[in-house]
């Protein structure tokens, strides 16, 4: 299922994981994105989650069709409470993005609201700009979310 | 002028003022990974990527530091907001057989059919799941 199509990819990255040295595996990192790419992932993905209290976190890969299913068992082990997490999973080689939502999720980012941050990322990625389009799209969901009542951000 | 100023002059000047606007050019964008275009394969593996756990109300794992934020996983992470497979998960996944579902409509059968299997054995259930698809 959704770690299928992965399995026989010869590039996958934890099959050579452990046979690789650490400088070796440290520079696979910033194989697909640079380190200015993934400094402004890493800050979209942790203050969107902070300000909203959702989680929020980004696949890029290979989806296994249909896309949807795969995306939504993707989300269901994104993290320790799934009904707070939003999935988004881009496939640039499908050339389709999935956000997914959980039911706690989704009471404050209703599916109108992630179509509208869909439309904002598949523009930039129809440029080519994949990092642009997320953290956009990140900033879109996470503005469209707001605070939640319990939390203090400052 | 004799034939050796005219060649330095309307020869040589020029092409060293080409040769140096070119080299100005390329110069910066040789070191430049080149960027991805949309149509192009993506071979790259998949990886996950997710926010630092710190302040988020309790959810996620405990706060970890350094290359070692991934159990179960060799590969030196980022931070912590590097989510390579775990292995435990592929291992569990290769036992099923199930081959590679993108491309072959028999084995994207099955790809489905498993996926039930994998969301029964799942801690707990998401509810209704809302968002939104795109294409571009």
């Amino acid at each position: 299922m959704t770690r299928a199509p992965e399995i026989d990819t010869p590039r996958t990255g934890t099959d050579v994981g452990g046979t690789l040295h650490p400088r070796t595996a440290e520079a696979r990192i910033d194989e697909i994105f640079s380190f200015r790419e993934l400094a402004r992932l890493d800050e979209a993905l942790t203050m969107s989650s902070r300000e909203t209290g959702l989680r929020f976190t980004l696949y890029v890969g290979e989806l296994a069709t249909p896309t949807r299913a795969t995306a939504e068992q993707l989300h269901a082990r994104s993290g320790e409470h799934p009904t707070d997490a939003v999935l988004i999973a881009v496939s640039p080689g499908q050339r389709v993005v999935e956000v997914v939502t959980g039911a706690g999720a989704a009471r404050r980012l209703p599916d109108r609201a992630c179509a509208l941050a869909v439309l904002s990322m598949t523009s930039a990625f129809a440029n080519g700009d994949l990092i642009g389009g997320i953290v956009n799209g990140l900033r879109q969901l996470s503005d469209q979310a707001g605070h939640p009542a319990g939390l203090r951000t400052h | 002028m004799t034939v050796a100023e005219t060649l330095l002059v309307y020869a040589a000047i020029p092409l060293a003022i080409v040769l140096v606007l070119a080299l100005l050019t390329l110069k910066p964008g040789a070191g430049r990974r080149p960027r991805y275009k949309p149509g192009q394969p993506w071979d790259h593996a998949p990886v996950w990527y997710e926010p630092h756990p710190a302040h988020v109300g309790g959810h996620g794992p405990a706060p970890s530091h350094g290359p070692a934020a991934v159990q179960g996983s060799d590969t030196a992470a980022l931070g912590s907001s590097v989510y390579p497979e775990q292995q435990g998960e592929r291992a569990l996944e290769s036992e099923g057989g199930v081959g590679p579902a993108l491309g072959s409509g028999g084995s994207h059968t099955g790809g489905s059919h498993t996926g039930g299997a994998t969301a029964a054995r799942l801690p707990q259930a998401a509810g209704p799941l809302g968002g939104a698809r795109g294409t571009w």
